[in-house]
């Protein structure tokens, strides 16, 4: 078959432009590759450790050594909490407790675009900037406390799973419980017993004009369901009974041997603060306008999110704030002016921890941790880059 | 001739004479022909390959995409997706008309695969930007509305008329190859070098610009004798709806949106296979992947068969395949058997269907109007599939997926019945 010259040229051309884009890919795939295998300083210590999110990374993981104990992070457990659920298992949860040297550190989320994304890492607060490990474990929010963690997942795919997964100190899983929703806040209790988490039912943010959440609380370590649905609790507001069909609850903080705890209740726009003991099994209002509440390790304060009522351009946002327990003054912070969306972390007894997006709309996957005093003196600091879902490791 | 049912048979002698390739042409075209089939029907399933090649393999990333790197919610997500649907379909209907106009179908489709092309690059460069994001996104899909009347044109164009409908199975046979190696190669980027989302869509764009590279080198506009009686002038707005004056068109056009407002769309059909199986999403790329081969298998034989015993049959064998998968997932018990012969079904719907509505809808459109006619039946069909999901899902959730399922395949099944009188007027209408 013979072919007219106009022919012979287009089939030259077509030719040229596919070893053009051949060379093209095969050009830009060296490159990423030359990149992926020498990171810049700054990331080689996390790429080095991860691999993607849902593998079981290479040998240099961190694994929390049961080699270094640390006498400072067990908190022994309390002897006075006999009637509570679970108290059985406390002295396991006290056995293996995610050790660390004598230096203080922090369990986060890296956000960092790039292999460790979505996995625990653990900063040290003295150099949070420093170098980080990285867990096996991938979460979307997680919490931790003697011995004991909570790691709350989303396997996306065209059908997205979600899961919350108890976890030891060697991030060894325990237990697997299903939800039934995006997760969105995520508490153990200090002794590491208890672990209560909230997720969405309908919507995934607080943001959203109707949202409508569930809050659990399970035995740590057997996973147990201890509280399967907050809304079954009665709540006595002013001495009397108080319900309503919209009633949500969400982010629970507990007291320091988990024999009680605080939570929001939401119902038709407005927030209180209630107050749960297992003994009674029932909630208080104690304060209004109070969302996603932390009591500080001292038990007297109450650090948490205030939504402002200017509503600017129709959207809510939140200052944080802190509650004084025992005289109910409450005073919103100064030093941070942007909206903070989370439940906020004591670190001590005088520094709170929030996660805050890079961008200005808060849709960035991208977050940094912040730090601020609790007294309200000075403003916010960035306390980690990419980092989200703080838990002090006490 | 079987044909005699859908009329193909009466209106092929027509056809011969009115709406003839320049003798003088077709001698030109034929040379270049391998087996009997246009060059430019080849070419153009060579650009289809590598455009779906690359679109595919960006759209099997996406989810993952959006969710690790720019943070979307799936509801953002869904709205964008819904939005540039509309507009794809009204950049169907208009660049068929623009084809027609400016006897240009190549050039159009050109700018329809170009556009596709730098979206690609787009979503290089939106980095984490949403708005950056899933404005490439959207134009993509505007880019596929723009070239899928043209292109569907110039494979009706450069087929004879008693071989449009293997013509037309030989495209969507290479397309589907595209769509089915598309996601393997993504998959196999990212296996080997995880997250290297810029690899991905940089070899996206380059498959995409070799696909531009096909249509541009060999495939050249067919265009349209004068023939006597055929408007001398460029056709205007008016002439192509002036087209649904036509009652063999209009049944069509009728036909293909009633079947569609019952068609289960084949993401819900993998749904409730999940759903029955009990099986992890994981599997969704495995259903798909098994329906994409059925659909390429038969879409070559579907097409030839329905050349010879009548296309109308077949577009109507198509829909009952559908119904008969429908009634599968109703009636058989939950196993790998019932699953496999619903995914078979599925591809076989497809088959049946797909290529054959326009080879079906070719046969009666003048060829200085094909591309108007094509993206006329075209846009009907999908606006009402995309009803038919909307609709779908709210049934879902309402009452429940078997009884979605139940009024969608009862529903099928009344269409299909209201649908054989539409057809049969195409047989009983005059001759032109």
């Amino acid at each position: 078959m013979t072919l007219a010259p106009s022919m012979r040229l287009r089939i030259l051309a077509f030719a040229l432009v596919v070893v053009g884009c051949a060379a093209g890919i095969a050009g830009y795939a060296h490159h990423v590759m030359h990149a992926q295998e020498a990171p810049p300083p700054a990331a080689a210590a996390s790429a080095a450790l991860v691999a993607p999110a849902g593998h079981v990374p290479s040998a240099a993981a961190v694994a929390p050594a049961a080699s270094a104990p640390s006498a400072a992070s067990v908190r022994p457990a309390p002897s006075a909490a006999p009637a509570t659920p679970g108290a059985s298992a406390s002295r396991r949860a006290a056995a293996a407790p995610l050790a660390g040297a004598a230096r203080a550190s922090m369990l986060v989320r890296s956000t960092a675009l790039g292999d460790s994304y979505g996995h625990l890492t653990r900063a040290w607060l003295d150099d949070p900037e420093g170098p980080r490990e990285v867990a096996p474990l991938a979460c979307d929010r997680v919490h931790f406390a003697a011995g004991s963690g909570i790691c709350l997942t989303a396997e996306r795919g065209a059908l997205t799973v979600y899961r919350a997964v108890l976890f030891d100190g060697h991030f060894a899983p325990r237990k697997t419980i299903p939800l039934a929703g995006p997760p969105s806040r995520a508490r153990v209790s200090p002794d590491g017993r208890l672990a209560a988490f909230t997720v969405f039912i309908n919507g995934h943010a607080y943001s959203m004009p109707s949202f409508t959440t569930r809050t659990t609380i399970v035995d740590a370590i057997s996973g147990d369901s201890l509280v399967d649905d907050l809304e079954a609790w009665p709540v006595i507001r002013g001495g009397e009974a108080f319900k309503a069909a919209d009633f949500n609850f969400w982010g629970v903080t507990f007291n320091r041997d988990g024999t009680r705890f605080y939570a929001t209740l939401g119902s038709g726009g407005k927030t209180w603060l209630v107050e749960g003991d297992f003994a009674s099994r029932r909630l208080r209002v104690i304060a209004d306008d109070v969302e996603c509440p932390s009591l500080s390790p001292d038990g007297r304060r109450i650090g948490f999110k205030r939504r402002d009522t200017a509503n600017p351009g129709g959207r809510f946002t939140w200052h944080v704030a802190v509650l004084d327990l025992a005289s109910g003054q409450v005073r919103v912070l100064p030093g941070e002016s942007r909206s903070v969306d989370d439940q906020v972390e004591w670190n001590g007894n005088d520094e709170l921890l929030y996660a805050m997006p890079l961008d200005s709309q808060q849709s960035s996957a991208e977050t940094d941790v912040w730090a601020i005093a609790a007294d309200g003196r000075t403003p916010a600091r960035r306390l980690a880059r990419f980092a989200f879902s703080p838990a002090v490791l006490r | 001739m079987p044909c005699t049912i859908d009329g193909i048979a009466t209106v092929r002698a027509d056809r011969r004479r009115m709406y003839q390739l320049d003798p003088k042409r077709l001698q030109e075209l034929r040379l270049t022909r391998v087996s009997g089939i246009a060059a430019n029907v080849w070419f153009l399933g060579l650009t289809s390959l590598l455009t779906d090649v690359s679109s595919e393999m960006v759209t099997a990333i996406l989810p993952i995409w959006f969710v690790f790197a720019v943070g979307m919610t799936p509801l953002q997500f869904g709205f964008i997706d819904g939005l540039s649907q509309g507009v794809a379909a009204a950049a169907r209907l208009a660049s068929g008309l623009v084809g027609d106009r400016w006897r240009r179908h190549r050039d159009v489709a050109v700018v329809g695969y170009g556009l596709s092309a730098l979206c690609k690059i787009g979503l290089l460069l939106a980095g984490g930007a949403w708005g950056l994001a899933s404005a490439a996104i959207a134009l993509d899909r505007v880019g596929k509305g723009i070239r899928t009347s043209p292109r569907d044109s110039l494979i009706s164009l450069s087929a004879a008329p008693e071989r449009l409908g293997l013509a037309f199975g030989i495209h969507r046979a290479l397309d589907t190859a595209g769509a089915l190696l598309g996601p393997l190669v993504a998959f196999a980027i990212l296996a080997a070098l995880p997250r290297a989302f810029d690899l991905v869509f940089v070899t996206s764009f380059f498959i995409a610009v070799a696909g531009v590279a096909a249509i541009v080198c060999f495939v050249r506009d067919v265009p349209p004798s004068q023939e006597p009686g055929a408007p001398a002038r460029r056709p205007s707005i008016a002439q192509a709806v002036g087209l649904l004056r036509d009652a063999r068109l209009r049944a069509i056009t009728m036909a293909g949106f009633l079947l569609g407002v019952f068609t289960i769309a084949d993401a819900f059909i993998y749904l409730a296979l999940q759903h029955k199986l009990s099986t992890q999403p994981a599997w969704f790329p495995l259903f798909y992947a098994m329906t994409a081969l059925v659909y390429l298998v038969l879409a070559i034989p579907a097409g030839a068969l329905g050349d010879r015993f009548g296309r109308t049959r077949m577009f109507l064998v198509g829909h009952v395949l559908l119904l008969l998968a429908g009634v599968d997932l109703l009636a058989m018990p939950a196993g790998v058997a019932g699953a496999l012969v619903a995914l078979a079904l599925l591809g076989a719907y497809y088959a049946c269907t797909d290529g054959v509505l326009m080879a079906l809808a070719s046969a009666f459109v003048a060829p200085s109007l094909r591309g108007s006619g094509l993206g006329i039946v075209a846009t009907a069909n999908g606006v009402a599939r995309l009803l038919a999901s909307l609709l779908f899902g709210a049934l879902w959730e309402a009452r429940g997926m078997p009884f979605a399922l139940a009024v969608f395949t009862a529903g099928l099944g009344c269409a299909l019945l209201a649908c054989l009188p539409l057809l049969a007027r195409m047989k009983e209408s005059p001759r032109p």
